[in-house]
């Protein structure tokens, strides 16, 4: 039904000033005037989606020989992408499901920006399992609907799990996002004019932060964290036994699921310092999203690295303690074989460097951490390259091993997935607020009571 | 009837204020709150959020869902694989896990907007007591009651802390 329109009329005029704080009025100021700076970068990533798009057009038309698919390794750039994206995209169930249930409220400064990273991340990696198959116009037939043959899927099938894994983390990363959102889209609609008004007034559907409203909103929030947790636990368990179902040498462990979720939450810690140390610097955001923040995150890489870095020596461990000669020889190459760089890249970046975080100083020197997140960032893409690429290059008999390298259509549309993902976030942040606003209220309105009472 | 509202700035006030009033028999009650509070919450609505009951729905649902759905498939395209057994639990498990948490996530979402009242009232309109001073750091309370009672519901507010009250219908 149609809004009345007096309604909408009425909603076109600026609202008559009341007192207002300055937390809305700071966090909301992100979405004001559109600077030359965040035109430029958004162009940049319009553009490099639109190069990896016509390349990616060019792929279907020509098939997917011209990525650098050929025998025996056809999991390439693609797939260690699409991996890499799920990794980022753990993050931000991780800050804002298991660290409020954990009452972790230092959270509530960076939980926003997280839980919309997750989404873009997830759709980003969406994209690649699409890209990846070729045939996308067939993509449909991983879904179970009913069909002229008969036939339904394979739910034997790791890649099945995937697929309802990926759908249902998108599903309740993007509920989350929006859930969180409507007490904060309704102080921007009791702030905002013109079309943004109109919007916000739509998206709030009327919150005006009753107790019925809060009740059912907090409740919701704590049974959708209880429901995230297992989830984000599950997901990238999910994506480790795509590999570990597979008897690939390198791939057949059973350590990959805890493995893998540690690399997802280390990978998505450094994405989000990655994004917010720059983000903090030109919103003037440093009251919100303080050192203290980023000294906890750096804690959490600091910890993740530890257990990612006991994952690469316990493989190599269990490679010679198996007495295996096909694992043995694939850990041997993965070191000394052809993908050596790769391989040290890893190690470095993701085992080594954060151990850094154990002094304080580097904690909490803001340079420092953004440095270090970029090159786990780096690392991280690595290690998923390592681990698929090796593994299929030397697999059980020596006449089918090969080299990849992953061709320049593949490098494009690598890059056009961070431009992707960077489109989503720089429109997000002017028109979401980037900072859950009555969140933060919740903490300040508590310290002004209780300062007040003493 | 006339609809009264106390202005507060600190939620310990608000919530004696809601509890005073409900003691002596107002119990036509709205608050405004810029921030979860979930003490001002639980003063005006004693039973806990009806939304935990859409959340253990929906994860029944899902999970018997993706039993049915993945067990029953499977014995309609039967794929013999070493005269196994054609359903394999272990892997489906994955499968109701997913869906529990899917079912549960969708439903608990459909739970806030019918206990929570979303959408709520006519697009574009917010409740007379509202304004933007609830989504800046203030606390309301309103009160709709019998014209007698004013008086009384204006002293009680300003006595537990009200910086501002007013009538706004008469």
């Amino acid at each position: 039904m149609p809004p009345p329109p007096t309604a909408v009329a009425t909603m076109m005029e600026s609202t008559p000033a009341e007192p207002d704080s300055k937390v809305n009025r700071d966090i909301l100021h992100v979405m004001e005037d559109t600077t030359f700076g965040w035109l430029a970068l958004l162009l940049v990533a319009i553009g490099t989606v639109t190069g990896a798009g016509a390349i990616w057009f060019y792929q279907v038309y020509k098939g997917l020989g011209i990525a650098g698919y050929t025998h025996p390794i056809f999991w390439g750039a693609y797939i260690v992408t699409f991996v890499f994206w799920v990794g980022i995209a753990h993050a931000g169930t991780l800050i804002s499901a298991i660290l409020y249930l954990f009452r972790a409220k230092w959270r509530n400064a960076i939980n926003r920006s997280a839980e919309a990273m997750t989404v873009f991340a997830v759709l980003t990696a969406g994209q690649f399992l699409g890209i990846h198959v070729g045939r996308i116009w067939k993509s449909y037939f991983i879904l179970p609907y009913p069909n002229q043959r008969g036939l339904w899927v394979n739910f034997k099938s790791p890649l099945l799990w995937d697929t309802f894994a990926i759908s249902t983390y998108g599903t309740i990363s993007f509920l989350f996002l929006f859930v969180g959102m409507i007490p904060d889209i309704a102080i921007a609609r009791d702030r905002a004019t013109g079309w943004r008004k109109l919007l916000y007034t739509v998206l709030a559907m009327g919150w005006q932060g009753t107790s019925r409203q809060w009740k059912s909103h907090n409740r919701t929030v704590l049974h959708l964290s209880g429901l995230a947790t297992p989830l984000v636990l599950s997901v990238h368990s999910v994506v480790s036994w795509d590999f570990a179902m597979a008897i690939v040498p390198g791939w057949h462990a059973t350590i990959f699921a805890p493995y893998f979720v540690a690399g997802a939450i280390f990978s998505g810690f450094a994405m989000v310092l990655t994004v917010m140390i720059p983000v903090r610097r030109i919103y003037k955001l440093e009251s919100y999203i303080t050192n203290y923040h980023f000294e906890n995150m750096t804690r959490f890489i600091l910890l993740t690295s530890l257990i990612v870095g006991y994952a690469y020596g316990v493989e190599y461990f269990i490679a010679w303690y198996s007495a295996v000669e096909p694992e043995r020889t694939s850990f041997w190459y993965r070191a000394f074989g052809p993908y050596w760089i790769s391989t040290w890249i890893m190690i470095i970046c993701n085992g080594v460097v954060p151990q850094i975080f154990w002094f304080k100083k580097f904690r909490t020197h803001i340079p420092t951490i953004f440095v270090v997140s970029v090159l786990i960032n780096i690392g991280m893409w690595f290690e998923r390259y390592v681990i698929i690429i090796t593994g299929l290059s030397t697999e059980y008999n020596t006449s089918v091993w090969g080299v990849y390298t992953p061709a320049p259509a593949e490098l494009i549309i690598m890059a056009g997935s961070f431009g992707f993902f960077s489109m989503f976030f720089l429109l997000f942040i002017k028109v979401f607020p980037v900072i859950a606003i009555a969140e933060v209220k919740e903490l300040e309105i508590h310290a002004k009571a209780h300062g007040g009472s003493h | 009837m006339p609809l009264l509202l106390g202005v507060y700035d600190n939620p310990a006030h608000v919530v004696d204020s809601i509890k005073r009033l409900r003691n002596r028999g107002f119990e036509d009650l709205e608050t405004y709150s810029p921030a979860p509070f979930p003490e001002i919450d639980d003063a005006l609505i004693d039973k806990p959020s009806p939304v935990r009951a859409f959340t253990l729905i929906g994860g029944l649902l899902g999970v018997v869902t993706g039993y049915a759905l993945t067990i029953w498939m499977s014995y309609d395209w039967e794929l013999p694989v070493g005269g196994k057994p054609f359903a394999s639990i272990p892997p489906y498990t994955i499968i109701a896990f997913e869906l529990t948490i899917l079912f549960g996530g969708l439903l608990t979402v459909l739970g806030l907007f019918l206990m929570g009242g979303l959408p709520h009232g006519p697009f574009g309109v917010t409740e007379p007591g509202y304004s933007s001073r609830f989504s800046a750091e203030e606390f309301g309370v309103a009160v709709t009651c019998d014209e007698r009672d004013v008086g009384e519901i204006e002293a009680l507010m300003r006595a537990n802390g009200a910086g501002d009250v007013t009538l706004v219908e008469a």
